[in-house]
């Protein structure tokens, strides 16, 4: 209600005639007269003062005559009023006028006499009353804050002054309307420090700025305290130290022009600008009602979907009419009711404006936030959802996005980092994004951290995309803060967001780029309580998706190109070029034992947890907008099932939860893989892991996973010729590229493709890269390789599988291929090459041994061993049995730094070499290596007995290069 | 000692396997007769599934199943539907019989010999006129099935 300057007159004026009138009769009162004859006037007169104060929102004077109005009913159908209480009414009236006049009063009600103070007890506030007044406290501290970070970047119109300091004043209104003394005295301070800023006459500073902020906290705490009913008097002090640090900082303004100041002449009032911005066309309706609303109409939308199922099938045209028309009415009823618990992200969004610029202070860094959109609306359940995720995610972008400004500055960036926040509608749900400009994600860090916690192997870092890399900080336990701050890194991290988010149908998705920034996109569904799903049948029952968590839809049969295929007795589907596993919901749900035979198959691909999988049901019936109705607490243990709802033709459908579907399978493959893992230590030969990949040949290729240093894809694009030879930058390298097909004699890489998957090999220090038409997966196998029965180059041999052939090939042989290095290095030695070797690898004063005699009869092991130690730096020449091994010998003592031999061999075994250069003065000096697949405690003291100096179990790269390692400086050390 | 009890006590009354159950009368919503089920993959085998109630989903529990007795398709006729929890749950037994008023000083706690599948479930026993009634408990049942479901 706007007061003018003329009404606000009229009132005082009218106020101050009603005190004189009542103190004329108090002060009869104390000349004896009637009591209860002059009550009711008394009564009436400070009822209808306090009513009228309340009407004009002047609050202050509200609270006191409400005061005094109190004391005054202690004595209704009394016979006299005590002169104790003569002088309080006396002393009242004349505070009243004070109050009137403008003035702070700290008016004293208790009366000195004890015991003669009426037995009225302080009004007890209803506690509805109080909730409201929290309410609106809360509400208002939230548009204060959001005002003074407007304030802080410097621009604040004249009208947001006011705004902010008619809601100051408002507070103070009614907090001391509720004898909320602390609460009040807060605001008042608040508002008087801001007088000279809204009157224009002196310019706002920072120090100012800071105090309101810690005063605004301040009241935060205490509306917090009084929601939770626990006492704040023990804030008195902090309060008080606030107030004063307003006044002082307020009093030290810089004057903005000439204009004199005159605080008093502008407002004397009681505040009459205080005005509510409630808009006049707004009520307040309990959320409870709105939710029973929500259910209701769940109900007519399913009666709806009931009646148009119903028309369907008659001819009665007028019906039909009627029930679209029944249609397009439910359909807007929805629409507008689902508006009513709408509300705009920037109620939440707001908030950061505090907690960055608070965040910023604390960690000394400058930074600034952009939010826009903040008008886009969002259900308030899911805007309640999506509060904490979104202050963690923001938290995060300060701590561990932001750098410091040293940092920026010299990577040559604004020193104040930015941090912005978008929201906005995309295709039925809403989007919020939340960017910085800091220095993104470290993809070697991540993967570092994730084998550190034990959440991925070694051997899974190789064949990580750069999202699933990213995807690591949303694995529970994984937090990137090298220390435990108290702004984010608290054990509970991304993972947490993430559930959250996904826990109200939402996804999370995220992008980095080294040195630019991260930003985190959220996308979350308008509502809740009705979702668009995808309704399908599995075995006898009818089932719904939510569409949110659908990504395709592939149907499968005789003709398709691809094909449901058994990897690992699970089955997979190649959904463009990925693995994507598949679950068999008939299985899962214990319909059916085995899978059924089916002619089509038609796959869900649903998304969990930023991972793709396909579930596998029997038929597609429709898509409809559900109701989701809770499922009996009973069903809860049941990860399948998020909810039920009823169906148009009234049958009911349990509703899946995608992410326990995925969880269940999870557990179910973890289980086969124990079995799996159980029956394979029982069997005794060893695993090898490979890494699989197509070329221009229907066979499967694979390389020894262990060679892989990564995986990348290139746009072809970026592929450059530098000579004869393919390259492409890789970070600072230069990576060469070597065409596995063109090597292998496949004819050309598949030309015209926009991206070329590439496996990078390293191989004597320097990178190379093996172009692949696409990588299909990593497999764990016992089955031993049959070496290759016509010579090939760049072929190990192959794996013979249940249902296939696999080829493996020899990386480093390609890349010797291509660089021209002859092919058979096995029997004879290149001194130029060891020379090259030896510039390369030694240092310049200690030319090193870096030479080794490889003895194994297995061409598998020979070229394994082999392309491994060179993978090390190593040269290696190799000799097939121990005959051939002495004979090398004999003509390379000098350089051979080490002997890594088999046991079993033909002709002359690796027990029987070592014996023989034991006992040759010219060899014995030479360190000898075992490695074999005999390795138990016999064979191993049979070996030492013979002369070896460490005995290795077949194939474990680690530990064979870190003993290769010892051995040869040990040589070394002999030598020097 | 069980202080005496006065007054009386209205139970819907149903019979499972033989056996007479009663439910106290204000806590019944409705008595249904068959509707059709949708099965609950997964779920325990007393869930017989979901049923549509006008509009209203409500778990049917079978009261065969729950005490243990042997589980007939046929014999699963009629459903005494009531709210746990603020779920609706139908639990479904093979007939249902009158409302009927029981003297509370008749009320005793179950015999040992009550089976505990059984025993579980009832707070004790009404001495009928030709028959025993006994009494399910809507709180012991929610809180035993759901330690049943968790099984």
């Amino acid at each position: 209600m706007a007061l003018s300057q003329e009404e606000l007159e009229e009132f005082n004026a009218e106020s101050l005639e009603l005190l004189e009138a009542m103190e004329k009769i108090f002060l009869s009162l104390d000349q004896g007269g009637d009591f209860p004859q002059s009550y009711d006037f008394l009564f009436r007169t400070l009822h209808n003062l306090k009513g009228s104060a309340a009407l004009m929102e002047l609050n202050r004077l509200a609270a006191h005559t409400h005061e005094l109005e109190n004391i005054l009913v202690g004595f209704k159908g009394k016979d006299s009023l005590p002169k104790e209480y003569i002088s309080l009414f006396l002393r009242g009236i004349d505070a009243t006028r004070l109050v009137i006049a403008g003035q702070e009063v700290n008016f004293d009600f208790s009366v000195k006499i004890e015991g003669l103070r009426p037995e009225a007890p302080a009004p007890e506030l209803p506690q509805s009353a109080v909730e409201e007044f929290v309410t609106e406290c809360e509400e208002t501290i939230e548009r204060v804050a959001k005002t003074l970070a407007v304030m802080e970047s410097g621009s604040l119109g004249k009208e947001a002054l006011d705004e902010l300091y008619r809601d100051v004043h408002s507070m103070k209104g009614t907090a001391f309307l509720f004898s909320f003394e602390l609460l009040g005295a807060t605001a008042h301070a608040m508002e008087s420090s801001l007088e000279n800023v809204r009157n224009e006459t002196h310019d706002c500073t920072p120090e100012l700025l800071d105090a309101l902020f810690k005063s605004l906290k301040q009241m935060e705490m205490l509306v917090q305290r009084i929601k939770a009913k626990q006492p704040f008097e023990d804030q008195a002090a902090t309060v008080q130290a606030l107030a004063e640090t307003l006044a002082r900082t307020s009093a030290n303004l810089p004057l903005r022009d000439s204009k004199p100041t005159n605080p008093e002449a502008a407002n004397p009032g009681t505040g009459s600008q205080a005005k509510s911005d409630e808009g006049a066309g707004s009520i307040r309706v309990p959320v409870a009602l709105l939710d029973s609303l929500m259910t209701l109409m769940g109900e007519m939308v399913l009666v709806r979907n009931q009646v148009l199922q119903y028309s369907n099938r008659t001819e009665d045209l007028e019906f039909a009419s009627m029930s679209k028309r029944l249609n397009v009415v439910t359909s807007e009823i929805q629409g507008e009711l689902m508006k009513t618990r709408m509300q705009p992200i920037g109620n939440v969004l707001g908030k950061f404006n505090r907690v960055v610029r608070d965040l910023s202070h604390e960690l000394g860094k400058g930074i600034t936030l952009s939010i826009s959109g903040a008008e886009t609306e969002l259900d308030k359940s899911l805007l309640e959802a999506i509060k904490d995720p979104l202050t963690h995610i923001v938290r995060n972008s300060c701590d561990h996005g932001i750098e410091t400004p040293e940092v920026r500055r010299k990577s040559g960036k604004p020193e104040a980092g930015s941090i912005s926040i978008r929201a906005f509608h995309e295709g039925g749900q809403v989007v919020v994004e939340v960017g910085d400009d800091g220095k993104g994600l470290n993809k070697e860090v991540l993967l570092k951290k994730a084998v550190e916690k034990g959440l991925i192997t070694q051997a899974q870092t190789v064949h990580l995309s750069e999202k699933e890399i990213f995807q690591l900080i949303f694995a529970p336990g994984f937090s990137t803060a090298a220390k435990v701050t108290n702004v984010s890194g608290r054990g509970v991290g991304m993972d947490v967001v993430r559930t959250n988010i996904e826990r109200i149908g939402g996804t999370v998705d995220l992008s980095s780029r080294s040195g630019i920034g991260t930003t985190i996109k959220i996308k979350i569904p308008l509502t809740l309580a009705i979702v668009p799903a995808l309704i399908v049948k599995v075995g006898d029952g009818t089932f719904a998706i939510p569409q949110v968590q659908l990504e395709e839809l592939v149907r499968v049969d005789a003709q398709s190109e691809q094909q449901i295929e058994i990897l690992h007795g699970s089955p997979v589907y190649r959904l463009r070029g990925n693995i994507l596993p598949l679950i068999d919901l008939s299985q899962l749900l214990g319909l059916s034992k085995e899978p059924p035979a089916r002619r089509v198959t038609n796959i869900a691909v649903l998304n969990a947890e930023g991972c793709s999988f396909g579930v596998i049901i029997d038929e597609v019936q429709d898509t409809a907008d559900i109701v989701v109705k809770p499922i009996n607490r009973l069903l809860k243990s049941i990860q399948a099932y998020s909810g039920a709802t009823v169906l148009g033709d009234g049958s009911i459908a349990l509703i899946f939860d995608v992410l326990g579907i995925s969880k269940m399978a999870q557990i179910a493959r973890e289980r086969s893989k124990s079995i799996e893992a159980s029956e394979r230590a029982s069997a005794t030969g060893e695993l090898q892991d490979f890494l699989l990949f197509s070329l221009n040949s229907k066979t499967t290729h694979a390389l020894v996973l262990s060679y892989v240093h990564r995986l990348e894809v290139f746009k072809a694009s970026e592929i450059e010729n530098s000579g004869q030879h393919r390259v492409i930058r890789y970070g600072d390298l230069i990576l060469p590229l070597i065409s596995a097909n063109a090597q292998l004699g496949y004819g050309d890489s598949a030309g015209g493709n926009a991206e070329v998957p590439v496996v990078v090999i390293e191989r004597r220090g320097q990178l190379y890269g093996i172009e692949v038409n696409a990588i299909l997966d990593t497999m764990s196998t016992d089955i031993e390789m049959t070496p290759e029965m016509i010579r090939q180059t760049g072929i190990f041999g192959n794996l013979n599988m249940k249902d296939r052939l696999i080829v493996v090939v020899d990386p480093f042989e390609l890349i010797g291929r291509s660089l021209g290095e002859p092919v058979e290095q096995e029997l004879t030695w290149s001194s130029a090459n060891a020379r090259v070797s030896d510039d390369k690898l030694g240092t310049a004063s200690e030319p090193r041994l870096r030479n080794i005699l490889l003895v194994e009869d297995n061409v598998f092991f020979r070229r394994s061993i082999k392309s491994l130690l060179e993978k090390d730096g190593y040269e290696v020449m190799t000799a097939n049995n121990g005959e051939e091994a002495l004979d090398l010998l004999g003509q390379h003592s000098a350089r051979v730094a080490l002997i890594v031999s088999d046991i079993e061999m033909p002709r002359l075994n690796g027990l029987q070499l070592a014996t023989r250069v034991r006992q040759q003065p010219s060899l014995q000096h030479i360190p000898m290596m075992a490695v074999s697949s005999l390795a138990d405690r016999r064979a191993i003291q049979r070996g030492t007995e013979a002369g070896f100096d460490a005995y290795l179990e077949k194939l474990k790269p680690g530990p064979l290069l870190s003993k290769v390692a010892e051995l040869t400086k040990r040589n070394n050390g002999v030598a020097a | 000692m069980i202080p005496a009890l006065k007054g009386t006590e209205q139970l819907t009354t149903f019979s499972v396997a033989g056996d007479l159950f009663g439910i106290e009368v204000l806590k019944v919503q409705e008595v249904a007769g068959a509707a059709t089920v949708v099965p609950v993959p997964l779920a325990p085998p007393f869930v017989h599934g979901l049923v549509n109630l006008r509009g209203q989903i409500a778990t049917a529990l079978g009261l065969r199943e729950l005490f243990n007795k042997d589980a007939r398709k046929d014999s699963n006729q009629m459903s005494v539907v009531c709210r746990i929890e603020g779920n609706l749950v139908s639990l479904v037994a093979d007939t249902i019989g009158d409302v009927v008023e029981v003297e509370r000083q008749r009320f005793e706690p179950p015999p040992d010999t009550v089976p505990p599948e059984v025993r579980r479930y009832i707070k004790g026993i009404y001495k009928m006129n030709g028959a025993l009634l006994s009494v399910i408990d809507l709180d012991i049942l929610s809180q035993e099935l759901s330690i049943a479901a968790n099984k």
